[in-house]
Parts: C-alpha cells; structure tokens; sequence
C-alpha cells in the first residue's frame, strides 16, 4: 500500500499522464464530439488534409457502392502498387497492399497472388460493414503505397513503421517512432506488441523504446540498437504535425505519420484518444508538457496573439526537444 | 471551466447534503429503523377475567383498558367474549370497555387481547391536570396529626416535586406516631395511599392514582399503584412507597383514579388476571402495522408504499446504481477492463437466477462455444449481421440444450436460465466478438475476465440484504450516490494498474 502511495506520488512527480486525466482533462475538454468523423474517416481525413495543403498518400479512388466496385480495374489502371483499406477500420483490419502485378492478376507484400474477382469480393466485404466499428456500411479507399524509407531497414521488421506525434492545440508535445515486430504482425499498434521508440523533437534522434510497457533498448526481432538513429527531414515530420490542428479542430490528438522513400513525410491518420505508452518510450511525462504549453497558450491570449504551425513548432522543439539521454 | 468546476462542486455539495439530510430526517426524526434486523419488543398482554354470573340477570362488566396515550401504541385489540357486547368509551383520560349480556350462567370468562409496541407512537400532548384542589374534610386527632406532620414536610420542600417526595418519605417511615395513627394500623399500600392523599389535599396539591402493568414475561401480576400530580407544566410520577420519581419505561399505564380495575354488575367473585408475553417483530414490519394504526402516515409516500410484487422488482431495481458505482470504481479507480458499463450490471442481475458459481461456470462455458463458432465462421468470410445472428441463434440452441439435459439429470439450476440471461448472453457474445475484432484475443480474454469479476463483485454487493433494505429504505442515498459519481467525473488521478503500468519509468531514474 505504501508502496503505491509511493509510486502514485513518484509518477505525478514526473508529470505522467493517466488514462483518467487524459479523458477529463483533454480529450473532452479539447476534442468535441461532433469532430471526430473527421479523424474516424480516413477519406474525410484524406480530403481535409488535400484542402489545407497537407501532405497524405495520393488518393487513387473511393469506392461507396457495390455498383462503383466495377469501376476497379479503371482506377487502378495506372498503379503497379495500392492499398485498399476501409475508411472506418480499426487496427489495421481490412488493409491489402498490393506490391506488383503478375501476369493479370495482383500480387501483395508478402508474395500472395490475388486475382481480380478476389479483390472485388473483398471490397464488397468493406462496403458491408465487416471491417468497420459496429458493422455499419462503409466505404472503399484505394491509394498510394508507401514505401518506407530504407532508413528503418536496420531498426524494424517488416511492415511500415509509423511516427506518431501528440498534438495539443497545434503545439506537438511528444513524439515515437512505431516499429512493428514478429509479435504484431507487421502492424505498427503497440498494444499489438510494436516497440515504441520516443523521438526528440528537435533533432529527430531516435531515444530509447518501449515494448509491452517495458522500457528497452535493442529490437527483439532484430537486436540492433533503438537509440541514436536520426530520422531524416525531421521538421517536415513537426511541421505536418503541428498543421493538422487547423486541419481537424481538435485539440488533443495524435497524428500518425509515415516516410516514404520519394515523397517524405506523409500523414497517415489522426487519432482522437492517443495512447499513453508514448511516455514510457519518452521517458517523460505529457502532464508536465501540456501544462507548459497551456501555460504559453493563457499567455498568448493575454496578449491576442495566435502563432502560425510554424511558430508552434518552434516552441515545441525549443521547450521538449535537446534531451541529454543518461546512458 | 472554473465555472464548470465551481458548478459541479455546487452539486455535488448540493447533492451529498441533500441526500444525508433526507436520509436523517428518516432515520432520526421518522425513527425508520437502521437495519432489518432492528427488532422491537412487541408485546402481548392478555387480560382474563372470570366471574361468577348470577342466574336470571343481564350482566354488565366494566373494566379499564390502557388509555394508549404515552409512549405505547396499540398495534392491536381484541375482545374475546361469546354472547356478550362489547363497548368502548373514554372519560376522564381513562378508556374502559362493557362486557354486556342478558343473560348467563355459571362461570364465566371474558378476554381481552392488547398488542402493543414501544417505538413509532406519536408524541401525543398529554392532557393538563388540574393544579387547583379542595382540601379533604378531616377532623379531631386526625387533623392534628396531619397538621404535625405538613409542617416539618413544608420546612424540608421546596416545591410541588420535592413536597411530594417528602411526605410520601414520612408516611413509609415507621415509628411515626402521627403516620400510626392517620393509618389506623392499616399498612396496606392502598391506605398509605389515601394518607398521602390526606395530606396532600391539605397542601392543595392535586394528586391522582395511577395503575400500572409492568412489561415483564410473569403470568400473574397485579396493577402497580403509582401517583402522579401536576406541577403546572408536566406530570410528575410517584411510587407511592419507595417516593421512586418518574414512571420506568416499562410501565404501561392502565386507568387513573381510585376506581376498581373491574365493575360487575349481575355477577359476582370477578377476578382479574394479567399474563404478559413478547416477541420480537421486524422493526420494519411493527413500523408499518402502528403506521395503519396511526393514520398519519410516513410510509405511504415511500417505496413500501407499493404493492408487495412490485416492490420486490423495485428492490432489484434500486440496487443497480450500486452496481453501476462497482463497475465505475474497478473501470475508473481500479482500472480494470470490462465490457462497456452495462453489461457487467446485467450480468449480475443474471446472477440472481443462476447463483454466482453456476452462472459463472454457464457463462464462461456458453461464451467460448459462442466465441469458438464466432472464429470457426471467420474462415467462411461472412459478413458482420448474418454471423452474428448465426452466433445469437447458437447460443439459444446451446441454452435449449443445456436446460434439456439439466433436466433430465434432474438438476433444477439448468432451468434457471430465462429469457433475461440468454438475451444477456447474446448480448455478451456480441459485444465480445466485436472486441475481438477491434482489439484481439489477448484483449478480449482480459476483458472478459474483467467483466465476470465485475459482474461477481456487483453481484455480492447488490445482494447484501442490509444494503439492499437500506438502499429501499431509504432511497436518497442515491443521491448521495450520483454525487459521488459526479465528483468521479472528474477524477484526473492515476487507475491502480496504471501505477503498475508506469512502472518500468521509475526504474532508472
């Protein structure tokens, strides 16, 4: 019992952030409700981000009927490789990446051969809800596939490996590095088993890893070192971050981004009740973090100022960036 | 949102206070008692008389009954008497009934019943007593006597209290030649009675009898003669012999005066025995019956006020918010996962047909062959609805199946499963199977295992039958209740298991 005592105080110490604070605090303080079809909807989330400039996987073509499944062949025309992937799905249920074609018929990312009829029946699938949150109909998104960016090569496993920033009013406050294991089956979910890897926010340098709310240093798969790895065009990743505010309106979210080998950083979806483990691979409590930046922001509206993404991004790296990893 | 806050810290004051004060107004002005088991005293006090009826004449019986008028309330009264009237009428404070007949014969016997209770009798006023009197005449040696003996009584009190006390000291003390001979060698209590009286009245201080029955499990006793006299604000009570003020509580006063218990008329040798009995009744349940009596009712605007078979449904009904406040505490303090809000709630309302263990048992059995099917129908590629319904109708077969055999084995438990826990269980499979989807096996296991220790521990604590009586006896602590859970609303600290969670962050630092 003292022990927890302890531990409770030692945690609010360091400004970790609870399940509870995060709801009460900031998720239904900062994110209203009538919002969130905007970040639950990858093609609402998609069409805002073309709109405000943002950088997303180019977008080959929405299916909504069975009627338009017919239409398939039309749109991939043009594409070696795609994803399909239902708009409302969780966990990355649902999702076919294909790399190539092979003698008429689709060849996926692990080497299976699809055909055609198979690809449509799946989309039929999606559109009945088997994929979405509580079964209702759903709609088709096929895009372009990413090709991550040989830099994770040595520190992932397979699948792609994600960034996820947290994003409080426009500021980003914390960041990770997804890399999918054996264990999550190429899926970049840490409660799947994915390591989590904190990043600093001003340089990009990749920090220390979590894995199953433990904290590591090697990845299990591939045993190389987590630390020390500089993700390139690192601004590019902050700048996109701290731009999806004006993007969704929502004041507290996690915002999920890739790095592909041509086009960069890309944002791949938002998320509306980010996870807590981020702290674990950071090292760092979001608590302390938010306070600061609410802290700026009550001053800010002192004097009627608002900043551009830009500026937030500064105040970000200059406030949570440059940690000093003890070893 | 400081205004939200101060807001919601309003209602939560508002509702905590409101809840407690209704909750002691119940139990402290209403005097509702605390727990069922809270039992009173109910006694049952029956008064036989028996005399000798004189051929030929209508016989006409007059008795005192208790006049109900302090801290007693009559639940019940009854006259047991063939061929004979009853009547009952009050005069002077006393109530009395009259046994008439016009004719019998030979022994007789009459009863009278009285069940009564301590508690719930209203505070009824009672009546003034004159503080004016006439003194006695008296004459001769006896006067003297009298005088000799009021005025060291005058020099030794201070008011009509201790005048009282005093000269019911001075006539129990023997050897006094003045008491010797105001008592004509008679030393019967009666007489001594009388003396005070005497003395009293010269005084003018106003004084009448009181006859008493003391609440004790003994077959035969007699009416304890008491004084009593008014001081202008109260009545003051005497025992005539030991000068003991203040009547003890286990007194019931039975009539006033000097009169005989019995008048007979067309009879005679009539005898009055007394036999005491009680026992124990549920606080509750004497509450109710004096309530009936009383008119005045405190219990009709509360949940007994309904009809018995619905107040059994509201007794489970009441009790969900006290589940709902389990699962809130082990989801929201603890940090234990279950399957939504709800369902842990309903489980446990399942649980009261099936018995927690069974019911575990069928529940986690009836799952996983739902969950089984649920996996074995994913190879098939079906869509959402239809494998859902095929899971649902599985269910019911398996339920159908299970009562079957239970049955036949002759187990009744396998019955128990109505219609409300296999809609339950559907329910549950369903919400599982979406888990799985979303979440994956590893979750859905913790989930479900969360769910049923959830649904176990709302269960016992829904059940507690002090709680449960309570909770429908008093229905504001709910009030009390929905504050907390407002304050709950914004509850920002740490979930028990996130201090575990969090853990490996203190480690090195």
């Amino acid at each position: 019992m003292l022990n927890l005592i302890k531990t409770w105080k030692e945690l609010s110490a360091k400004g970790i952030m609870g399940i509870n604070r995060r709801n009460a605090d900031f998720v239904l303080k900062l994110n209203r409700r009538d919002l969130y079809p905007v970040v639950d909807d990858k093609i609402l989330t998609k069409e805002r981000a073309i709109a405000a400039g943002i950088h997303v996987p180019e977008l080959y073509g929405i299916i909504e009927t069975e009627k338009e499944a017919q239409k398939l062949g039309e749109i991939l025309a043009n594409h070696k490789d795609f994803v399909i992937k239902p708009a409302q799905g969780a966990g990355g249920d649902g999702i076919i990446v294909i790399a190539d074609r092979y003698e008429g018929r689709y060849k996926s990312v692990s080497g299976k051969i699809i055909g055609h009829e198979e690809l449509e029946h799946h989309i039929s699938s999606i559109l009945s809800g088997l994929y979405s949150l509580g079964g209702h109909r759903d709609r088709v998104l096929i895009e372009y596939r990413v090709t991550p960016d040989p830099i994770f090569k040595s520190i992932s496993y397979e699948g792609v490996p994600d960034i996820r920033i947290i994003v409080l009013m426009g500021y980003p406050v914390m960041a990770m590095l997804r890399l999918p294991t054996r264990q999550s089956g190429g899926k970049a979910n840490l409660h799947q088993g994915a390591i989590g890897v904190g990043v600093d926010l001003a340089t990009g340098l990749t920090l220390k890893g979590t894995w199953l709310n433990n904290k590591i240093t090697k990845h299990p798969d591939t045993a190389t070192e987590v630390s020390g790895v500089q993700l390139p065009d690192w601004d590019g990743f902050m700048k996109l971050a701290a731009g999806c505010y004006e993007l969704c309106g929502l004041g507290y979210i996690g915002v999920d981004m890739v790095l592909d080998q041509d086009k960069g950083p890309l944002i791949l979806e938002l998320n509306a009740r980010p996870g807590l483990n981020i702290q674990i691979a950071n090292d760092a409590g979001l608590t302390t973090r938010a306070n600061i930046v609410e802290a700026h922001l009550a001053e800010l509206a002192k004097k009627g100022i608002t900043e551009t993404p830009e500026e937030r991004m500064r105040f970000a790296q200059e406030h949570f960036g440059h940690i000093t990893q003890a070893e | 949102m400081r205004s939200a806050n101060t807001h919601l810290k309003f209602l939560v004051a508002l509702l905590v206070s409101l809840g407690l004060a209704i909750t002691a107004y119940q139990i402290f002005v209403i005097g509702i008692p605390v727990t069922e088991d809270a039992t009173d005293n109910l006694w049952t006090v029956d008064t036989k008389v028996e005399f000798q009826a004189q051929t030929g004449k209508p016989v006409k019986v007059n008795m005192f009954v208790p006049p109900m008028t302090e801290n007693y309330v009559s639940l019940n009264e009854s006259f047991i008497s063939n061929n004979y009237g009853v009547s009952v009428q009050r005069d002077n404070g006393n109530r009395s009934l009259t046994w008439s007949a016009r004719r019998a014969k030979g022994n007789q016997t009459l009863y009278y019943r009285l069940v009564l209770s301590k508690r719930y009798g209203s505070d009824t006023p009672e009546a003034k007593g004159s503080i004016e009197r006439a003194p006695l005449p008296v004459e001769g040696a006896e006067k003297i006597a009298a005088e000799a003996l009021l005025s060291p009584i005058r020099q030794h009190s201070a008011d009509i209290e201790t005048f009282v006390r005093e000269t019911i000291r001075r006539v129990n003390r023997a050897g006094d030649d003045n008491v010797a001979l105001l008592l004509g060698g008679d030393k019967s209590i009666e007489r001594k009675v009388q003396v005070i009286d005497l003395l009293l009245s010269l005084a003018r201080i106003p004084m009448e009898q009181v006859r008493t029955i003391k609440l004790v499990e003994i077959n035969s006793q007699e009416p304890e003669l008491w004084l009593r006299s008014f001081n202008g604000e109260k009545w003051l009570y005497f025992n005539p012999e030991s000068g003991q003020q203040g009547l003890p509580a286990d007194r019931l006063i039975w009539w006033f005066g000097a009169n005989e218990l019995v008048s007979l008329e067309g009879g005679k040798n009539a005898k009055v025995t007394f036999s005491l009995n009680s026992n124990q009744l549920n606080a509750i349940r004497v509450a109710k019956m004096s309530d009936e009596k009383a008119e005045a009712s405190f219990l009709e605007y509360s949940l007994y006020g309904l009809p018995l078979s619905t107040q059994q449904t509201y007794k489970i009904m009441i009790m969900i918010p006290i589940g709902v406040l389990v699962i809130l505490i082990l989801r929201n303090l603890i940090g234990i996962q279950t399957l939504g809000t709800f369902t842990p709630v309903l489980i446990a309302l399942a649980f009261r047909e099936t018995q927690v263990g069974f019911g575990i048992i069928l529940f986690t059995f009836i799952t996983a062959l739902g969950l089984s099917l649920r996996s074995y129908l994913e190879h098939l590629k079906l869509q959402m609805l239809p494998r859902l319904s095929i899971v649902l109708t599985f269910v019911v077969v398996i339920i159908a199946v299970i009562s079957l055999f239970s049955h036949k084995l002759g187990l009744e438990r396998g019955l128990a499963i109505a219609l409300f826990p296999m809609v339950i269980l559907t329910m549950t499979i369903e919400r599982l199977s979406i888990t799985w989807e979303e979440r994956g096996g590893t979750q859905t296991f913790k989930v479900a295992v969360g769910t049923i220790i959830a649904a176990s521990l709302a269960h016992m604590l829904m059940t507690i039958p002090e709680l449960v009586y309570f909770v429908f006896t008093f229905p504001a602590v709910l009030l009390i209740l929905v504050g907390f859970m407002l304050a709950m609303g914004r509850y920002r600290g740490y979930r028990l298991t996130e201090l575990f969670r969090f853990k490996a962050m203190l480690k090195d630092s």
